[in-house]
């Protein structure tokens, strides 16, 4: 617990000494986030064989889940990237069937997708979707579904 | 010490803040709460569940070092202090049995709060046999109803 709470304060005191200097107005402001955030695959593997509906493991370290909309520091929701690059990071990620928000704060889910090679992205989002700076992210892994 | 302090003062304020709003809340709702009973438990979907990733129940460790990843299923992950349905922040229970369930949950070293909305954990534990056991809980740490609880695992520690 105090390994954690430790470097919470300190982003967390980085964050309001930021907040005094940052001008109003400013279009999609990106929250920081720790250098050491990362987002991962937890199942399935990459390369792994699935069936048309299988499970996905959110992962998450040294960072936490909010729901959407829920402004504090250190957190943000999961954002799943199908067959596609990561969109622009200064905006909001793009709602669509190639980008599943996950803003209730949930930490596993479904997927169902027709059978082939497909990818796989994680992408945290903060309140209002938009990546943290630097991006908490996983890799980008592959699996076939049969 | 000091770290310890300000982590909970922290913790308290978004909390504290927040308490002082459900009490219009109940307020309005005299006419069906009954003025003294327990805090109002947040409710969950009967099909929500937690569950212990890692380690799996009988696991051995060796040095006591190790990460938990804590699973949640029909349910969704909110820090502390945060007031959504469906949602609240886990706690990882060590070598106790579940608390008291119409209560907050207890903060020591046998009651880890993740309020910062964490799905894993790295703990410390000294050499023997320790149970863990997950249970979420609402804004104000109290369980949820049915609460949302894992099976309780058992590790050891060489």
């Amino acid at each position: 617990m105090r390994s954690l709470s430790a470097p919470f304060l300190v982003t967390a005191g980085i964050l309001i000494g930021i907040a005094g200097g940052i001008a109003p107005g400013s279009a999609a402001e990106r929250q920081p986030a720790p250098k050491d955030a990362y987002a991962y695959i937890g199942w399935p593997n990459d390369g792994e064989v699935v069936t048309q509906r299988f499970k996905v493991w959110l992962g998450l370290r040294n960072f936490g889940v909010a729901p959407s909309g829920i402004v504090k520091p250190n957190t943000g929701h999961h954002h799943l990237l199908i067959d596609t690059d990561l969109p622009p990071l200064d905006e909001p990620i793009p709602n669509d069937r190639k980008h599943i928000h996950l803003g209730a704060g949930q930490t596993e889910t479904y997927l169902e997708l027709p059978p082939g090679r497909h990818t796989i992205q994680l992408l945290m989002g903060d309140a209002d979707h938009v990546p943290h700076d630097p991006p908490v992210m996983s890799k980008r892994i592959t699996v076939i579904v049969r | 010490m000091i770290v310890r302090i300000a982590a909970l003062l922290l913790t308290c304020a978004p909390a504290l803040a927040v308490v002082a709003i459900p009490a219009t809340v109940q307020a309005q709702d005299a006419a069906t709460v009954q003025p003294d009973t327990p805090p109002k438990r947040g409710q969950a979907p009967k099909d929500a569940r937690a569950y212990i990733i890692w380690p799996p129940n009988g696991a051995v460790i060796d040095g006591g070092k190790l990460w938990v990843r804590m699973g949640l299923q029909n349910f969704g992950v909110a820090p502390a202090g945060v007031r959504r349905d469906n949602t609240g922040h886990h706690h990882l229970i060590i070598d106790r049995d579940l608390p008291p369930l119409d209560e907050p949950i207890p903060n020591d070293k046998n009651h880890l709060h993740f309020g910062g909305g964490q799905t894993e954990a790295r703990i410390e534990l000294p050499p023997g046999t320790h149970t863990l056991q997950m249970l979420i809980g609402d804004a104000d740490h109290v369980p949820h109803d049915p609460p949302v609880t894992s099976p309780k695992i058992t590790i050891t520690v060489r």
